[in-house]
Order: structure tokens, then sequence, then C-alpha cells
């Protein structure tokens, strides 16, 4: 069963963090992440840069509009995540519990599967 | 309070993930893989007794760590002291004070402990029951109680097997070490072997309980990723992988609300799971470029990925079907291959040459008392309108089928003969 790990992160946290400070939260996540892949249970990682930088579209009769971020209205923002291929949803908790983002921001977890069941 | 039954199944998810790691790094430090792992086990026993009373501790893998080499060194230190035993207790001891009991330090070391796990639980000195056991155990973090349940054999055979397996490895001596490269060959074969034999379990369901199904589906694949760490260059890995991630792609379709089997023709391709068949395409493609099209595990996973491409039964390319089972009957000899070549060619050319092609297995020792080959012959003879015959094939196959399911689904087959629908 694959499980969407997803890192949302208090807005402008980023930012309060010297160079060296985010290098090194960084660094734990990439870490993290190889070691979910020795264990054989990473489908896919990444991390995202900044919401700032984003920019959110949508299609309504015809019309585009596009919103270029940052998307002040919310308090977090998606800061990466990891897809997992586990077991159980207990097991999805135990590996959410290890991301070392849990420590400073909240992590999401989501069964993939169909929209409509 | 949390129920007993929530910290306990929060307790099993945390082995299941944790015991791997666990196991792996206190084999190397005790370099011991036994008592290794009975030290592991007597760490989730303590688990049990404490994590219901006093809650599950923050970092559950330290604890268990800490706990199982606090236990190595009870265990050392009341053996008699041999010199060995002293320069084992010495590295325990001296391990512990460095990682202080945080196992992600370890980080680096820990993929090559997973591997050293891998292949001495799948070596070639156990018997291919004793090497599924042990894998379950040692990489799945599964119990022996669920491991007996997956194979509906007695909790106290699977304890045995393990005990003996153990004992095994360790009068041969077995090193806790990833293979000298001259042997890489026949130990990753033997473990890509126990890899697929615990995903056909899952998959097939011969007997055993359906809950434990999806659970060592998803075992066998994760182990199948660790050996690709290794072997990156082995086409044969990467065609294992897409061979189960291609059929693990039809799960949710291929049986029905009440567990009965659905037939590949009269599934619900929506249902494929587009992930899992992307995924396993990838990796087939990734084998076929390392020049591993003629591969046996490469064979099977090029004939799994001709029904996911057809989007309906009909589509199904049963030419190309026919010349991968000609090829795979080539490098890997086998009855069933050959009942399954038949089957295609009755796609193909219609089924009274399926039944031609079926005609020298008869004879076969290993297809006595396999239910397939009657199961085969009734459906062929069906489509010809032979009905009599078909139902006694049917009832014959219902006969010797191993899972309920599938005999009952046999049995309707028979019956429904009989009503002359």
């Amino acid at each position: 069963m694959a499980y969407l790990l997803t890192v949302l992160e208090p807005r402008g946290q980023r930012s309060e963090r010297t160079p060296e400070q985010g290098r090194e939260a960084y660094q734990r996540m990439l870490d993290f992440g190889a070691g979910l892949h020795k264990r054989g249970l990473l489908v896919a990682s990444e991390a995202l840069r900044s919401e700032s930088e984003g920019f959110r579209l949508s299609m309504r009769d015809g019309e585009r509009r596009v919103v270029d971020g940052p998307f002040t209205e919310a308090r977090e923002m998606i800061g990466g995540f990891f897809l997992i291929d586990v077991g159980s949803r207990e097991e999805a908790l135990a590996i959410a519990a290890e991301c070392p983002a849990a420590q400073w921001a909240t992590i999401e977890v989501r069964e993939t599967g169909t929209c409509y069941e | 309070m949390p129920g007993t039954n929530d910290i306990r199944r929060r307790i099993e998810a945390v082995w299941r993930i944790e015991a791997p790691r666990l196991i792996g790094s206190l084999a190397r430090s005790l370099r011991d893989f036994g008592l290794a792992e009975e030290v592991a086990q007597d760490a989730l026993v303590a688990a049990l007794e404490t994590w219901p009373l006093k809650g599950v501790p923050e970092r559950p893998g330290a604890w268990l760590l800490t706990t199982a080499r606090r236990r190595a060194i009870d265990i050392l230190r009341h053996a008699t002291l041999t010199t060995r035993k002293h320069e084992l207790l010495e590295h325990v001891m001296s391990d512990a004070l460095q990682a202080g009991g945080d196992p992600t330090h370890a980080d680096d070391e820990f993929g090559d402990d997973l591997l050293r796990l891998i292949f001495i639980a799948c070596h070639p000195v156990l018997s291919t029951d004793a090497r599924v056991a042990l894998t379950l155990r040692v990489l799945g973090g599964l119990t022996t109680p669920e491991i007996a349940r997956a194979f509906l054999v007695p909790e106290a055979t699977i304890a045995q097997r393990i005990v003996r397996a153990k004992k095994t490895l360790a009068d041969k001596q077995v090193p806790f070490e990833l293979p000298p490269t001259a042997e890489l060959g026949p130990r990753l074969a033997s473990a890509l072997e126990v890899v697929y034999l615990i995903f056909n379990e899952g998959y097939a369901a011969t007997s055993g309980e359906d809950w434990m199904r999806p659970l060592l589906c998803a075992q066998a694949l994760r182990l199948g990723r660790t050996i690709m760490s290794l072997a990156a260059a082995e086409p044969e890995v990467h065609g294992l992988i897409a061979l189960m991630e291609l059929q693990a792609s039809r799960f949710a379709a291929r049986v029905d609300g009440t567990g009965r089997p659905i037939l590949l023709a009269v599934q619900d391709r929506s249902r494929w799971d587009a992930g899992c068949i992307r995924r396993g395409l990838a990796a087939l493609a990734r084998a076929e470029e390392l020049g591993g099209a003629d591969g046996p595990y490469v064979l099977q996973a090029a004939l799994a990925a001709c029904h996911a491409r057809a989007e309906q039964y009909e589509a199904t390319d049963w030419a190309r079907i026919v010349a991968l089972y000609t090829r795979l009957a080539s490098v890997a000899p086998s009855p069933v291959v050959e009942l399954n070549r038949a089957v295609a060619v009755a796609m193909r050319d219609g089924p009274q040459a399926g039944l031609d092609a079926l005609a020298t297995l008869a004879d076969e020792p290993k297809m006595v008392g396999y239910h397939l080959l009657p199961g085969v012959r009734g459906d062929l003879l069906e489509r010809l309108g032979r009905l009599d015959e078909a139902r006694a094939e049917f009832e014959q196959a219902a006969a010797l089928a191993g899972n309920a399911r599938e005999r009952e689904f046999l049995l309707e087959r028979a019956a429904g003969l009989r009503r002359g629908d």
C-alpha cells in the first residue's frame, strides 16, 4: 500500500533559519529519505522550493485563472513529500514518526487510491 | 487511554519497521546472527510487556536497541568467559557507548546490514521452507504465529524451522557478511527465489488467511527493492520487481466482494492499479536496457506486461505471449510453463490447438496432482462443446485444489455445465 507523507511547514519558518540551520535540516531530510530507500520503502521523494515562487491555476468556463504565491490565507505550506510503500496504516504512522520534520512541522499521511470510492 | 489492541497494533507495526535494522545492527556488533535474533526477540517481548503500561517511547527503535544490547551483555556475561566471548562483550559495549543507543547514527552501515541479513536468511545451506520463514521473521518482522497463519501450519512447525535454521547457520559457521563476488550470482538467485516465493504466497494464497496476503506481497516488494540497491546492474532483480508490480496491479480486480477469484478475461481493468503498472513497466524497460530480456523473471514480467498493456481482454497480443512462453520454456523449462503456453496457443489458434498442445503434458510426473491441468482442459473442452468431458475435468480439478475458494469456483463451473448453462 502506498502512502503519501506530506510535510506541512508553518509559513515563514524557513526564513527564520540561518543558512547553516537550513542546510542541516535539509541534510537530515535527505538522510531520512536515503534510509527509507535502503529499506525498500521509498517510491519517490522531493523537497519543494518556497511557495512564494509557486502559483495556483484553475480553469472555469474556459477562463484561466492564475494566482501567484505566497498564499497568505494559509498558515502552512507544503514543504516536500515522501511516497512510501508499507503494509499498513500503523506502519505508515511509524515511518511518519521517524521523519525529522515531524519535530518542526506536521506530517500529513494519506493512502493512495482512487478518488471515487 | 488507548485500548490494549491499539497499543498492540502499534507495537507490531513498529516491530515490522524496526526489526531488520535492529537485528542487522546487533548481528554486526555481536558477530553472531543467532544471538542477535534471540536478543532482538527478547526486546520485543520486553516492549510488549512495558509499552502497554508506560506508553510507546518517543524513539521506539532506540529503546529496542538499548534493551536488546543490555540483554546481549547479560547473556555474554553469564556465559563462560572464553576469550572470544570476552572480545564480543567489549565490542558490544563500546558500540553501545558510541552509538548512544540511536540506530540511525549507523545509517551508512545500515544498508549493508540489511543486505547481509537478506543473504544470511536466504543462504543456500538452508531449505527453501527455512529460508522463507527466517526471511519473514528477521526482515519482515513477522512473529512466529503470523508466519504460521500465513502458511497454515502449526506454530510449533515454524518455531522449529527457525531454531533449526539458526543452528544450521551456526554449525556451518556462516559469516554475517556480503557474499564474495564469485558467489554473488547464485546467492542473489537464492535470495530472489525466496522473495518471489513470499510474493506468490501472498498473491496466489494456496492457504492462509486473507488479511495476510497484501502484507506478504508488500514484504516481498520491499525486499526486492532492497536487493536492487545492491545489484542495480543485475537485470533479473529489475525483472522480478517488474513481475511483482505488474501482478500486484491486479490485486483489487482479481477477487469479488466475497473473495472469490475473477478470471483475467472478465476482470474490470479500470480497477487495475495504474501506479503499479507504471512502476512495473519502468522496471521491465530497465531490465531490458541492461540486456536481460531472456532472463526467467524478465520474461515472466514481459508476459505480465502483455496483459497490463491490453486495454481490453480482446486486445491481448496472444502471438507475443506464445512467443514469450516459448522463450521461457527454453531458458527455464517446466511443465507449468508448458501449460501456460498451451493456454496461449488456444487463445491464438483455438481450443483444439490448445488441447493438442496439452496432450504431451498428461504423462508428466510433475503434473500429477496439479489442479490447473484438468482445470485448463475443462475450460478448452467446454469451449469445444464437449460438456460431459469438461464437467469431469472440473470436478477432478476441484478435488485437487488446495484453496477453498478455488475449489468452490471449480465446482460451480462443473455444476453450471450440469444445468446446461
